[in-house]
């Protein structure tokens, strides 16, 4: 059987016994109330087994670039076939994501004790969108996959959030969905163009990546992807939703939103705007990078000014997220390996960070720092892993960040040193706010007011370290992460001409 | 001339013979019960006969009536959302004590559903009129049968009757024009003959076409539909906005045919797209009633249907079935969970603010609701996501950009107050909502099970909706030329 469309489903359905679980037990002792969480925990176990056979189980892993492959009609009159496709780059993504997953589960979603099988159905649900989005290789599918995932999500943020949820989700989805159907209408150009040239209506991406398009139509298609993503990563002048969002959202779905779904737009950059339409990215380079130093440069500032630690960490996402375009758009290997690996290392960093603060809200009732204060005496072990995460954040040498940034910075030097230059004031920034969190939650004189708290338990601990050690070798030994992870050319199945185009 | 073999598509006899039979049933011993079965019977039996005709359909086009799959295919939504509404409203009569009269309720459901037939499957003039006027007459009728509070009903049963008065008027002005210009009742354009004055066919087309986008409430001509929908009772709301739609599109589909349109159609088109699907949703955003709210969204997706009519294409038929699928599906969802919230006493869960807190007192229905709104919204994995994905395709193929950009900013707006609704069931709920019904009925929870999984199935499966169904041109080539002339 092929592990592709299990991959797909398996989160789904494991999310539907979750909530099944609930549903039947009698939900009145905490054995039975946990057992949507065992059952999703289950899921992701198996989910793991199978991504883990995908992965090892290639003898000639490195010969044919696209590992897996899966294809079935879907809407056959209109060309629409229901086709994943696996290289490196998602495999790599849907890792983070599953590893993220468990992160989740371990440390946040168990504290879900109100309707706790709906949210881990929701829960899982978005994962598979995530998962779906990562694989689709059919346009129509993508789109699907791409706005599947969003129901969940505002689900889960409009009801367990914090104190203003419902408008932070009607936000975060207008703002998604909106510009989506930008990208439809570019995915239906794209489709129409080429159904005008051959007479054949797909939506296969590889076959829709052959089609000749003036420069002009070629800009405005990738335009229409290009606003999707840049909102989905978020890019500066469509940032708005962004803060609200991650800050009102139950910890689990901040997770989710900054380690996995932000990677979503990096993803369709790398696949749709670069892959489908290289000649016109390199064309529009100049403007995107731009926007690239924009967000790592506003994001970092206003982090900077922040009391809210959540609203902290979110507009250091939107400045870490700079990166990723800038590295993406250089136009060459290196600037979108520092890409990927930013990617990578920021959805560890910024995930576990969300996890932290998380833990202190369950704690102190409170996200706001002027209340907080000086937890190091209380609860030493939150606070060396807070300081840990803060550290990788503002992009320590050895740790993943830094290698991400420093390659991003590195392949854009060679573009442009003013740009470089520049971009690198929004790491100065970086250290001035995250040691400046770390100074006044972890370091500062512990307030009188506090009540004894629980530090971290070991078992927490041990599933914090694991991201930790994955930092770390991520930021010492990244090499390998970087030929296993690079995107597939697009030259491999059926098609030649476009491969050399690709990174 | 009409000759004694008169070509007869079998459902409308069927349906003919089941009225009058409930009729009889009704002069002999009221039985509201019995009503409501009989018209069930008798749409499914009509449904059953939905393919046959009596008679031999004549080749110079000058029947009456005509049957080809666009007209099947609309009668079977039509027959299948009356059926739905009379499960939607049998409650709502046979338990309400409060009026006697009821089974005239019924009967008045299936006369409208007669005209609604007869006007799909019309080819001529005088059956379209016809059915228009049955429709119209019955619906004035079921407007007023609102049970407690009764001024709101008259209020809107006259503006309906008023209205729909001056759209039948013009609409019967152009046809009259129509046949001076070509001395023939087929129901098509008109075009010049002989050395009449060519501005006279192009006034008749107007006119037909003004009364046409009355009934179908398309901006500027959609005031009314506001106060009716919000005036009659839900099942009629629902009767409004589905079946009354259905038939005028189906009859404006069959009319202009799907081959090129005249360019002075293609301007009014462009302008009437614009206004409706801008005012339907600016209009959508600040109501409180549901009703009002579904009326206003459904003058929006009569422009988003009305952009696919305008892109003649290899897309545009399968474009216009399945929006017309999963429009019917959805609202009737809508329609059916707001009608599981009536209360006997009146008070029927209309107003956005009664619907807080659902989430948590009925997960099942305030899930099943989302899942419509989602799906009117144009949200995977509904099957309107689809039906708006086909739209969006066939405004593509065509380049109407200016169309497109209207359609997304629609969308957009759209999403914000379907979205509302589902984030006020999602809010806590501050105070008892004792005001909402909690004891469902069994017959209106099948239904919405059953419309939710028509929902979701055609969602993830929508490749068997897609069939070519649309009537070819109705214009012959010759004429066309002529008909370009201003």
């Amino acid at each position: 059987m092929n592990p592709l469309p299990a991959l797909v489903l398996l989160p789904v359905i494991g999310g539907g016994l979750a909530w099944l679980a609930e549903r039947i037990l009698p939900h009145t002792s905490a054995p039975a109330r946990n057992a949507s969480w065992w059952v999703m925990l289950a899921t992701l176990i198996v989910e793991a087994l199978l991504l883990a056979m995908v992965t090892f189980n290639h003898p000639t892993i490195r010969t044919g670039p696209w590992l897996e492959h899966f294809s079935m009609p879907w809407i056959p009159t209109m060309g629409i076939a229901i086709r994943l496709d696996m290289d490196g780059l998602s495999l790599s993504l849907i890792w983070l994501s599953l590893i993220l997953c468990f992160l989740c589960a371990c440390l946040a979603t168990r504290q879900v004790t109100i309707k706790s099988g709906t949210f881990h159905f929701l829960f899982l649900t978005t994962f598979t969108g995530i998962i779906g989005t990562f694989l689709a290789t059919d346009l129509f599918l993508f789109f699907f996959f791409w706005e599947l995932m969003l129901v969940p999500m505002f689900v889960l943020i409009a009801v367990w959030g914090h104190e203003d949820r419902q408008r932070a989700a009607l936000k975060f989805f207008m703002f998604t969905q909106g510009s989506g159907l930008l990208m439809l209408l570019s995915i239906l150009g794209l489709v129409i163009t080429h159904d005008r040239e051959t007479g054949v209506l797909t939506f296969d991406y590889f076959t829709l990546a052959q089609t000749h398009l003036s420069p002009t139509l070629s800009m405005l298609l990738m335009l229409g992807f290009f606003i999707a993503f840049a909102v989905k990563l978020p890019i500066v002048p469509v940032h708005v939703w962004l803060p609200d969002a991650h800050t009102q959202a139950p910890t689990a779905a901040s997770v989710l939103l900054a380690g996995i779904l932000l990677k979503t737009g990096g993803y369709g950059m790398i696949r749709f705007n670069i892959m489908l339409f290289p000649d016109t990215a390199m064309y529009f380079a100049p403007v995107a990078m731009g926007l690239g130093v924009v967000g790592v440069l506003y994001g970092a500032w206003l982090s900077c000014a922040q009391e809210d630690i959540k609203r902290l960490i979110a507009y250091s996402s939107i400045s870490h997220m700079g990166f990723v375009v800038l590295g993406i758009f250089t136009g060459s290997r290196m600037g979108m390996q520092g890409a990927i690996i930013q990617m990578l290392a920021h959805g560890l960093s910024a995930g576990a960070l969300f996890l932290i603060a998380g833990a202190i809200q369950d704690r102190l009732h409170t996200r706001d720092m002027h209340r907080i204060g000086g937890l190091w005496t209380a609860m030493p072990r939150l606070s060396a892993t807070g300081l840990f995460f803060a550290v990788a954040s503002l992009g320590m040498p050895g740790l993943g960040n830094f290698a991400g940034e420093f390659l991003v910075l590195l392949a854009t030097w060679h573009v442009s040193p003013i740009i470089a230059t520049v971009t690198t004031v929004g790491l100065v920034l970086a250290a001035i706010y995250a040691l400046r969190m770390v100074n006044r939650v972890f370091l500062a004189a512990p307030r009188g007011d506090q009540l004894p708290l629980k530090d971290l338990p070991v078992r927490q601990m041990a599933v914090f370290a694991c991201a930790m050690i994955f930092l770390i070798v991520l930021g010492l030994h990244p090499q390998p992460f970087m030929t296993f992870s690079a995107p597939s050319p697009l030259s491999v199945i059926g098609v030649t001409g476009q491969g050399e185009h690709a990174p | 001339m009409i000759e004694h073999d008169v070509f007869l598509p079998t459902s409308l006899p069927v349906l003919c013979v089941g009225i009058t039979v409930m009729l009889a049933a009704t002069a002999w011993r009221r039985s509201t019960n019995r009503s409501f079965l009989t018209g069930l019977a008798t749409l499914l039996l009509a449904l059953v006969f939905v393919g046959h005709h009596t008679g031999t359909a004549r080749d110079n086009g000058d029947s009456l009536f005509i049957q080809d799959q666009w007209a099947n295919y609309t009668a079977i939504l039509i027959m299948f959302s009356s059926m739905c509404i009379l499960l939607i409203s049998w409650r709502n009569d046979a338990n309400d004590r409060t009026t006697s009269l009821v089974d005239e309720y019924p009967l008045l459901c299936m006369l409208g559903t007669l005209g609604a037939l007869t006007m799909v499957f019309s080819a001529n003039y005088m059956p379209f009129f016809l059915g228009l006027e049955i429709l119209g007459v019955s619906l004035m009728g079921l407007v007023t049968f609102r049970h407690r509070p009764v001024m709101p009903g008259y209020e809107a049963a006259m503006k309906y009757l008023i209205l729909s008065g001056v759209s039948s008027a013009i609409l019967l002005f152009g046809v009259g024009l129509a046949y001076g210009v070509t001395g023939s009742l087929r129901f098509m354009p008109p075009a010049t003959t002989g050395d009449i004055y060519p501005a006279l066919p192009v006034a008749a087309t107007i006119m037909i076409l003004i009364g046409m986008f009355f009934k179908l409430s398309a901006v500027p001509f959609h005031m009314w539909l506001l106060d009716v929908m919000e005036g009659a009772p839900v099942p009629v709301a629902a009767f409004l906005a589905v079946v009354s739609k259905i038939a005028i599109f189906s009859s404006l589909i069959r009319y202009f045919g799907t081959g090129n349109q005249p360019p002075f159609l293609n301007d009014i088109l462009y302008v009437v797209i614009i206004l409706t699907i801008m005012g339907g949703n600016l209009l959508a955003l600040r109501q409180t009633s549901l009703t009002r709210l579904l009326a206003c969204s459904s003058i929006a997706h009569v422009g988003y249907l009305l952009i696919a009519f305008l892109c003649p294409g290899r897309l545009q038929s399968g474009a216009i079935t399945i929006y017309l699928l999963a429009y019917t599906a959805s609202t009737l969802g809508v329609f059916a969970t707001i009608a599981a919230f009536a209360t006997p006493d009146g008070s029927d869960g209309a107003v956005i603010a009664q619907w807080k807190g659902l989430f948590f007192t009925r997960p099942f229905l305030a899930s099943s609701m989302s899942l419509m709104l989602l799906s009117l919204a144009g949200i995977p994995p509904g099957i309107g996501f689809f039906a708006k994905f086909e739209i969006a395709a066939t405004g593509v193929e065509y380049q109407r950009n200016l169309l497109l950009g209207v359609l997304i900013i629609g969308s957009i707006i759209g999403l914000y107050y379907y979205l509302n609704i589902i984030r006020v069931m999602m809010s806590a709920p501050s105070l008892p909502s004792a005001s909402l019904n909690r004891h469902i009925r069994p017959e209106l929870m099948a239904l919405v099970i059953v419309l939710t999984i028509i929902v979701v199935i055609g969602g993830l499966f929508p490749a068997r909706a897609l069939h070519p169904l649309l009537p070819v041109s109705a214009i012959p080539s010759d004429t066309e030329a002529e008909m370009t002339m201003r």
